[in-house]
């Protein structure tokens, strides 16, 4: 209790969630210029965006649950930046309304023929109503489960013996076993409807994992990139030392290894089935400009990050692994844009559909998401301690980090 | 003085006595020098100036070994000794042959940590001369050793045995080989 005032956080968070603010209002005023011109685009790349972003936040639940159910020093040196990060689920929520409005205005699927194969057999299911209900559906359960966790945890900082404290964790970590399996069907279900039905024609039983992956690594470049900034200042450089990110630098590069397993095993059974309604996908994918990103992907996404967080040195520098999570999280953002752009089209504007097609609002939407969501994130991470305070194994996760 | 002597061994009763002895010993400028204690210390190490491992180069050398060899393995099976035409595929067909390669580079890597780190140690050895000295079973319960071994380009048995002294050691105790 008493050390609450210790651990608030540093004051230049303030400068950076001004700075964050201004940057993401000017791109978001760009992005509904293009809207105005040209909806579908503009919300193809609001897509990008709240994909990316949102994939954070929610990337974020997924580790946060995972933090408690396997315990270890790494977990309680970033509970509070995921938590902050999950608590932004309001703002994504808000960040997904223009989705909802514009469905009929981004998928496809809304203006397929009656007799259509995919129209007749989903039925009602694939329905502009069903959709928008079903994503409630998901935000509500994300909000249920980084309520309650949230919620334990600053329940826990207001306690003043550690016997209480551990009563907290353990209601968390109970919560968490059950809800791990729960937390992977809503991503699937979520990013299914979100991305996939983008080719109505095109379905694949992995794609849930390529996300649950791929936002837990997004989730932890990020935390890398903040716990970083962090440890500069006071009070997080009293508490972080070189092991936590050696730590924290292994698990990013058991996702990157994750990532590449979960993609190429998708892109095997896929090459090695060979049959035209799966096909399509990939021949779009390695076309022309397209190829070349996938490619890209597997060199700077895959093997370059892989490579170097081989190095023991690179996991233990602070500053090293930071610019590497930015560079992660900056393929992170390639992959979702390799995944989303070259979707079918409602309307191609005369290119044909698949055609390499690369919008500025690509560049902006991404940005307006990301200002605000940092803006938001940021003033979420300022409320609270940035350790949880009353933890019973803080000290010896502190102790943790001071060894070799 | 005719049988051969091992080294000199000092007896410490704290982890923390040890690592400050060993300090000295390395600033003294003795290289062929070896600590046993009941636990790992993470200060030694650094006490006595152990460089880290080359282990790791050798298990990424054993993975890529394992790489280059499964590639190079399914590429003269299927295009050279025996081409089989599978759905119509070509020969070299990059994709079905990464499970396998990457099988093979685990293995390997995997043999080379093993048998590397058993290498390195210079493991297994049935027989140390550190075990000469009685007190020395007690470097599993709660007493800390520090040796100096005659192979020391620096070792003189008397100033060395009266270094050791210096450390302020519980005692000292010649090793025989």
């Amino acid at each position: 209790m008493a050390d609450i005032g210790n651990y608030q956080a540093p004051a230049d968070l303030g400068r950076l969630r001004t700075l964050a603010l201004g940057i993401g209002g000017i791109a978001l005023i760009a992005w509904a210029v293009g809207y105005f011109f040209s909806p579908e685009q503009a919300l193809r790349s609001w897509l990008l965006g709240f994909i990316f972003w949102g994939g954070i936040s929610i990337g974020s639940i997924g580790v946060l649950i995972l933090q408690y159910l396997t315990g270890g020093a790494w977990g309680l040196v970033i509970r509070r930046t995921i938590e902050a990060a999950t608590r932004t689920l309001p703002l994504v929520f808000l960040m997904f309304l223009p989705l909802a409005i514009g469905v009929t205005q981004l998928y496809e699927w809304t203006h397929l023929p009656a007799d259509d194969y995919t129209v007749i057999h989903r039925g009602w299911y694939m329905t502009p109503v069903a959709w928008i209900l079903r994503s409630v559906i998901y935000f509500i359960l994300f909000g249920i489960m980084a309520y309650l966790l949230n919620n334990w945890s600053a329940q826990q900082d207001k306690t003043d013996n550690h016997e209480d404290a551990a009563k907290f964790l353990g209601y968390a970590t109970a919560f968490s076993g059950p809800t791990m399996v729960i937390y992977a069907l809503i991503v699937t279900f979520a990013v299914v409807d979100w991305v996939m039905t983008l080719d109505p024609h095109w379905f694949s039983t992995m794609f849930g994992f390529l996300f649950i992956a791929g936002w837990a690594l997004s989730c932890f470049c990020f935390s890398v990139v903040i716990l970083a900034y962090l440890s500069e200042r006071s009070p997080m450089n009293r508490v972080l030392g070189k092991r936590h990110f050696h730590d924290l630098g292994k698990l990013m590069l058991a996702l990157v290894m994750v990532w590449a397993y979960f993609n190429f095993s998708q892109f095997l059974i896929i090459w090695s089935g060979n049959i035209p309604e799966e096909t399509g996908y990939y021949l779009t994918r390695m076309k022309g400009a397209w190829g070349y990103i996938g490619v890209a992907l597997v060199l700077f996404h895959f093997a370059f990050p892989y490579l170097l967080l081989l190095k023991r040195d690179i996991k233990r520098k602070a500053k090293w692994l930071a610019s590497l999570g930015i560079f992660i999280l900056l393929m992170r953002l390639v992959d979702m844009f390799y995944l989303i752009a070259p979707n079918p089209r409602i309307d191609t504007h005369g290119l044909g559909q698949g055609a390499f097609v690369i919008s500025w609002m690509d560049f902006v939407a991404p940005v307006a998401v990301g200002g605000i969501w940092l803006w938001y994130f940021f003033g979420q991470l300022m409320k609270r301690p940035l350790v949880p305070v009353m933890d019973p194994f803080l000290d010896s996760a502190i102790e943790h980090g001071k060894g070799h | 003085m005719e049988k051969n002597l091992y080294g000199l061994m000092a007896e410490f009763d704290t982890p923390t006595q040890l690592v400050d002895a060993a300090r000295k010993v390395r600033e003294a400028g003795y290289t062929k020098t070896d600590a046993f204690s009941p636990f790992p210390i993470h200060e030694m190490d650094e006490a006595l100036g152990i460089r880290r491992s080359i282990l790791p180069y050798l298990v990424f050398g054993g993975g890529v070994t394992g790489l280059l060899l499964g590639i190079g393995l399914q590429v003269f099976v299927h295009y050279i000794d025996y081409p089989l035409n599978v759905g119509g595929r070509p020969y070299i067909s990059i994709p079905s042959f990464v499970p396998a390669a990457y099988e093979l580079t685990i293995l390997l890597a995997g043999f080379t940590a093993v048998f590397g780190m058993l290498f390195l140690n210079g493991l297994p050895r049935p027989y140390h001369p550190v075990f000469n000295v009685p007190r020395f079973a007690l470097a599993t319960r709660e007493k800390f050793f520090l040796v100096i071994e005659t192979a020391d380009p620096k070792f003189e048995y008397d100033d060395s045995k009266s270094f050791m002294e210096s450390l302020n050691p519980q005692e000292v105790f010649d090793v025989d080989e």
